[in-house]
């Protein structure tokens, strides 16, 4: 358990890192959009089912998670 | 101390429960829709918007966002303790969590502070009156979640304490709400326009 809660941390602040390069390496176009926001996206589903324990909960509450998710950044990608 | 085994793969019990995941609901939408506004204002203004980004500290941001991940981290570590029964090991994770979300404050209003400094307010153009509003919206969120932690770390060390898991477990969704919600807000407003 403590090391599974480790290696989460460990590859969100490198999910952190490669975001941050990412957006000042490259200039923004729809390609690194969409990159940024889908590694904010891992990030996301990372704290909420590793450090919430959300993978131990009824596939109502992983589900809904996902889809309000998803809804939003689609919404923010489509319109951007 | 209450050690009742609860049924995760209930609908009903989710970790945390199921009113503070009601909760973390509600506000995901309530910031997801401002989001979609921001971006909404970001298609008709996207110079405006270039321009009012590159004035923000985007190392400041990501500092932030280290911070509060770092300080999840420990809140997990501190409910993992907590379940098995380690207290002062769990109280100590909770006082790690704090620390965390203290230098999240103080950096959030040292980039507030210059902000103002340069005379850059909610009334300066669009972009910064969404930066004001979702952050410092964001930042009372973080306040109220340590008063929380501070809250429960106090009732967990009490003798005769009567705090339990599902109590530990709603203090720290409702940080790892914190979380969630400055991970959206981070590339919004630090990086993407």
């Amino acid at each position: 358990m403590k090391n599974t809660l480790l290696f989460t941390y460990g590859f969100l602040i490198l999910l952190t890192i490669s975001t941050a390069l990412i957006s000042n390496l490259v200039t923004v176009s729809g390609l690194a959009v969409g990159l940024i926001m889908g590694l904010s996206m891992l990030k996301f589903f990372l704290v909420s089912f590793q450090f919430m324990e959300l993978k131990k909960a009824n596939s109502f509450w992983k589900g809904s998670l996902i889809f309000v998710l998803g809804v939003i950044v689609l919404v923010f990608i489509s319109l951007k | 101390m209450d050690t009742l085994k609860i049924n995760y793969k209930s609908i009903y019990y989710p970790p945390g429960g199921i009113l503070m995941w009601i909760i973390i609901f509600l506000e995901l939408i309530t910031f997801g829709m401002a989001i979609v506004v921001f971006a909404f204002y970001a298609s008709e203004q996207p110079e405006l918007f270039h321009h009012s980004r590159m004035q923000l500290n985007s190392t400041f941001g990501a500092i932030n966002t280290v911070f509060l991940l770092t300080s999840g981290f420990f809140m997990a570590n501190a409910v993992h303790e907590f379940k098995e029964n380690n207290l002062k090991k769990s109280s100590l994770y909770f006082k790690l969590t704090m620390l965390g979300g203290m230098f999240f404050l103080i950096l959030k209003s040292v980039e507030y502070y210059h902000k103002i400094e340069a005379g850059i307010t909610p009334e300066t153009n669009v972009f910064f009156t969404f930066y004001w509003l979702l952050t410092a919206f964001h930042l009372v969120h973080v306040i109220m979640g340590l008063v929380i932690l501070i809250w429960t770390n106090y009732g967990m060390m009490k003798k005769k304490s009567d705090t339990g898991v599902e109590d530990i477990e709603a203090c720290a969704a409702f940080w790892h709400m914190c979380d969630l919600i400055w991970l959206l807000l981070f590339p919004v407003l630090y990086l993407i326009f």
